[in-house]
């Protein structure tokens, strides 16, 4: 079949957002024909995603609160600007329901899910209830949140121990605690509210089963205004630390070539899309028990960091579909079948943190360069005289590798970490390094507590390099003798 | 050249540049060895090849890896830590111990004196300051007391290792 497609007409389109995904998104919006407008604050004038912008707008202010949240400042900006529509990236904006309402009430398309699916699947109580309603296996656990700790023991004793405490505002793996028993219960219920009022405004708490040597599995989703609705299949994101994810993969080795439970899980993904008549790219996450049955954890309505790996096992790319979709035109998606995987494909966050603490560590890049294999793709703000500020996420680029087969795929990530010279500034590299030579890892057999369990960061020598030192020096007497 | 790497913890490290030879506009060769306690611990021989914009470097001349290109680095990054590096002269202020003998990091001359024997000082005081590397360094006491001796005078070049100051 000789499929044509349509070119779009030309639109103006202001991108919220900054480092490698703005860059990402103007990317699109250049091979689309469209004008990208980035932005630019007080604290970042150097910002390198503007490097793919066609013009670049100064949001004046240096808080994130002044800037990429302050939706006053954005819309004025979009209206002055004549945009015809805003891409949030992901963070920020992306996920405000009422940000996406304000601007399609100023008729500026919002590139990303209507509001209303933005609104259910943005409360963990409603998108599980509505994931119910559509017959999509959720945790055992309570739907409502649980007003004291009596009642947290009795639902922990209806669907018995190990359960998880959790805030229902919660993310990020904050606001969460596990208890064995009865007396941890007691001993964190307290906490957990507290914690969860000071950090989201909202102490209710949920009850649910903890499943154990659990997998982070997701599943992306792609779909247009017309109610067709596509999977991308999953990618495997258990490597997590403060439950962040870290290194990705697509598809999912623990689900290995069990292509049954592939279509089960991609197929169950689509349904709770179709349920909340779901019309842009999104992910559905779900966790997977070592006995392989998987229960829905939230539906993330944006974009995410990880989606070049499913591009890079698909050949499709994301964002151009979600601009695409927006705008209430064909994805040029003929059908499911269309979308077929080869391949594997690995992802690691390059983050301005300590490699062994993992604790953010920001500072300034005296020296960026790579040298990497065939093939290999770097979504990255990284230049010479960066400077990591304390203000926005450690992540400062995305690292992707793939082959036909995973090892492959992990070989050339091995290289291609060989290959990227980050100077003056922490970064998790040495940990990557020691992840993709891990024989737990190379088995593809982890779970979400690889860094606890098999704790990788341990193994990270930090025995002075003398030798590394001394060709740092060198370079520096070289250029000074003028070479 | 002598280099001091230190890191927020003051652990040091000392790297001297021993030789240095042109072979040509695009290949120089360098020595360098590691001190500890005044002892050479490791020597090495560098190359450096300028090809295609980059530098490439190699420890035998003969096999070549990239490096990043960075103006002369004023930190360096080492698995975990970040160190300062002091190219030919040791910051002061960072000298470790309390002993209020001031003694000279580098070669340099003295550009001014603050204080005159009997002069009370605080530990973090700036004493003198020290022209070196066509930078003017501030020379501070780790150690709070009275100037006992003064063994230098304004304008007068000093060598590596010279005591300047007493503080009682």
């Amino acid at each position: 079949m000789n499929i044509r497609i349509k070119d779009s007409a030309p639109k103006r389109i202001m991108i919220v957002n900054r480092g490698e995904i703005a860059s990402r998104v103007a990317k699109a919006c250049r091979e689309l024909g469209h004008t990208a407008i980035g932005l630019w604050t007080d604290n970042e004038p150097n910002a390198a995603h503007l490097e793919f912008c066609d013009e670049w707008v100064h949001l004046e202010g240096a808080s994130n609160a002044e800037t990429y949240l302050n939706i006053e400042k954005i819309l004025e900006i979009a209206k002055e600007f004549k945009v015809d529509g805003v891409h949030p990236g992901y963070g920020f904006l992306s996920e405000n329901g009422s940000f996406a309402k304000r601007l399609t009430d100023e008729g500026i398309t919002f590139i990303g899910p209507h509001p209303e699916a933005i609104r259910v699947m943005g409360d963990k109580a409603t998108s599980k209830a509505l994931a119910r309603d559509a017959g999509v296996p959720v945790v055992p656990g309570t739907a409502e949140a649980v007003p004291t700790v009596e009642e947290a023991l009795k639902v922990a004793n209806e669907i018995g121990y190990p359960i998880l405490l959790k805030a229902v505002a919660g993310g990020g793996g904050r606001g969460m605690r596990a208890c064995l028993n009865d007396q941890d219960v007691k001993n964190n219920f307290d906490a957990v509210v507290r914690e969860s009022s000071a950090a989201f405004g909202n102490g209710d708490l949920l009850v649910e089963k903890l499943i154990v040597n659990p997998h982070h599995i997701e599943v992306q989703i792609m779909a247009d205004k017309n109610g067709n609705v596509f999977h991308f299949f999953e990618r495997e994101c258990s490597i997590q630390r403060r439950h962040q994810k870290i290194v990705e993969e697509a598809p999912s080795p623990f689900i290995g070539d069990d292509e049954e439970l592939r279509k089960n899980i991609c197929e169950t993904a689509v349904k709770l899309a179709k349920a909340v008549d779901y019309d842009s790219a999104g992910t559905v996450e779900f966790i997977m028990g070592e006995d392989k049955n998987f229960y829905f954890l939230e539906m993330n309505t944006r974009i995410q960091v990880e989606h070049p790996i499913t591009e890079e096992i698909t050949g499709v790319d994301l964002i151009i579909c979600m601009i695409q979709s927006a705008f209430g035109e064909d994805l040029q998606i003929p059908s499911q079948e269309w979308i077929r995987k080869t391949g594997h494909a690995i992802e690691c966050r390059i983050c301005a943190e300590d490699p062994i603490t993992m604790l953010p560590a920001p500072g300034s890049v005296t020296g960026f360069e790579t040298n990497f294999p065939q093939g290999v793709r770097f979504d990255h703000c990284l230049y010479r005289g960066l400077n990591v500020t304390p203000d926005f996420d450690p992540m400062v680029g995305k690292l992707v590798s793939k082959g036909l087969v995973r090892d492959v795929a992990v070989r050339k990530m091995r290289a291609a970490l060989d290959g990227v010279y980050i100077e003056g500034l922490k970064n998790n590299i040495p940990l990557h390094k020691v992840i993709m030579d891990d024989p737990v890892f190379k088995e593809g057999q982890y779970t979400t507590n690889f860094i606890k369990e098999v704790a990788p960061q341990d193994k990270i020598s930090t025995d002075m390099d003398l030798d590394s030192i001394y060709l740092k020096l060198a370079a520096a007497e070289a250029r000074n003798m003028g070479m | 050249m002598r280099s001091y790497l230190i890191d927020s913890e003051n652990n040091e490290f000392i790297i001297d540049l021993t030789k240095t030879i042109k072979h040509s506009s695009e290949l120089v060769e360098f020595e360098f060895s590691s001190i500890q306690e005044s002892q050479n611990i490791d020597s090495k021989r560098v190359f450096i090849r300028k090809l295609a914009g980059n530098y490439y470097c190699s420890f035998d001349n003969v096999a070549w890896r990239k490096l990043a290109r960075q103006h002369v680095p004023s930190k360096v990054l080492n698995v975990d830590k970040v160190y300062n590096l002091y190219r030919g002269f040791k910051p002061s202020g960072l000298s470790s111990g309390a002993s209020g003998d001031l003694l000279t990091q580098m070669p340099g001359k003295v550009v001014k004196l603050n204080i005159k024997v009997g002069d009370e000082v605080a530990a973090g005081d700036v004493v003198l300051i020290l022209e070196a590397m066509k930078m003017e360094n501030e020379i501070k006491t780790s150690v709070s007391g009275t100037v006992k001796a003064i063994h230098v005078e304004e304008g007068q070049a000093l060598d590596s290792g010279v005591l300047m100051i007493e503080i009682e």
